[in-house]
């Protein structure tokens, strides 16, 4: 098994603390993204659509999609637990799990996406669209601390991969200057917590 | 339980075309979106976030996401399977249930959303962005042709999740955009077909 995967990048980094907070320890080999190796004929055999992160299994197959590949791990390790363990705790951390997905992680992404010099030349920007995006994901860190005033973590008390999506998809908003504020106290607590366990240095 | 749903719209499309997959029965409630009803303080308690599909529970609880849904309804009815009876089958559907969301549903909603007059005063507009990712979304389909010349559904041998995810958006930029199948896409052609001609595609 190997996980080709790039340092920088969010994606790669969900699965990468998944698999620490596992304990499971999965060789990596680096894509590097700046000189577009993920666009080269090599990389695209292995995941078509040119992504990050791709999992090859020991039969020389390939997962893509970073939740696919959590989800393939925790059916091969269950505890600890992170996607739920009953019908209805598995449907409610996947409901915050994709909320973290598309208001925090799409939104900062974006942001980064129309304007950055990373991606000048690699995809038409829309710096204007970058700037709503970038605005989207500050209301959306307002609304997360509302949230977290009532539970310790994003999807109920225990940490799961909503927190992990949370944490990435907000980490990267660093990259445009979006920033969880001094009054978000139960934003910035939660933030403490998830980021001091030994996985978020994965 | 009772699904708050809305006709035209997407995310409640796949989820109506996967309770017809199930054979389920499950009361539904049309919240009217034209009209802004999914913003009420009402609705928003149920969904903060204020989309459709929600699934109310029995003891009150809501769960919002169209996927979440499915998930919980099939963990409830496992047959017909729809997002994969092992590990590696449920990994391989999700691949490409995502694949299907990022590449054609994503881009198919932004393009709406760009360059639809209801939503010119919910957003700011723009409108070359939603041209380009309508183009993007016509790439993919170009591309998801190529993938099915060797397998007769998006995940594999069988109907799947991914296939609700791709037909619904197919649907969406066809009501929508006027999104054309090119006939010189066979492959794509003869499996828009086979999944619109089952009964569930009506939902």
């Amino acid at each position: 098994m190997k996980l080709y995967e790039f340092t920088q990048a969010p994606n790669p980094r969900r699965v990468r603390i998944f698999l620490a907070e596992k304990g499971i320890n999965v060789p990596t080999e680096q894509v590097n993204l700046a000189s577009a190796d993920n666009r080269k004929p090599e990389f695209v055999k292995r995941n078509p659509m040119g992504t990050l992160p791709v999992l090859e299994l020991d039969d020389g197959t390939n997962l893509a999609e970073s939740v696919a590949i959590c989800r393939y791990f925790e059916e091969l390790q269950p505890e600890p637990n992170l996607l739920g363990r009953d019908a209805k705790e598995r449907a409610v951390i996947e409901m915050w799990q994709r909320r973290m997905e598309l208001e925090v992680l799409m939104m900062t992404a974006g942001s980064f996406r129309n304007t950055s010099d990373f991606f000048k030349g690699r995809i038409p920007q829309v710096k204007e669209y970058g700037e709503i995006c970038k605005n989207a994901a500050i209301k959306r860190l307002e609304w997360l601390n509302t949230e977290l005033a009532n539970r310790e973590f994003i999807a109920g008390n225990r940490y799961t991969i909503a927190d992990i999506t949370g944490l990435v998809g907000i980490d990267f908003g660093r990259t445009t200057q979006i920033r969880i504020q001094p009054e978000q106290t139960n934003l910035q607590r939660w933030y403490n917590a998830v980021s001091s366990r030994p996985s978020a240095k994965a | 339980m009772k699904i708050y749903d809305a006709t035209l719209a997407p995310n409640p499309r796949r989820l109506r075309i996967f309770v017809a997959e199930k054979g389920l029965n499950i009361p539904n409630e049309q919240v009217d979106i034209f009209a802004g009803k999914n913003r009420t303080p009402e609705f928003l308690k149920k969904n903060p976030a204020g989309g459709l599909p929600v699934l109310e529970l029995d003891d009150g609880t809501c769960i919002a996401e169209s996927v979440a849904i499915a998930r919980y309804l099939e963990a409830l009815n496992p047959e017909p399977n729809l997002f994969g009876r092992n590990p590696r089958e449920q990994a391989d559907i999700e691949m490409w249930s995502r694949r299907m969301e990022l590449s054609l549903f994503g881009p198919i909603g932004r393009a709406f959303q760009n360059t639809n007059p209801m939503f010119a005063t919910r957003i700011k507009q723009f409108q070359d962005y939603g041209a380009a990712q309508l183009e993007t979304a016509k790439r993919q389909l170009e591309w998801l042709d190529g993938q099915l010349a060797s397998k007769e559904f998006i995940a594999g041998s069988r109907y799947t999740m991914a296939d609700i995810h791709a037909l619904t958006a197919i649907i969406f930029g066809q009501q929508t955009l006027d999104l054309r199948l090119d006939p010189a896409l066979k492959n794509l052609t003869r499996w828009h077909q086979s999944v619109s001609g089952r009964p569930s595609a009506k939902a």
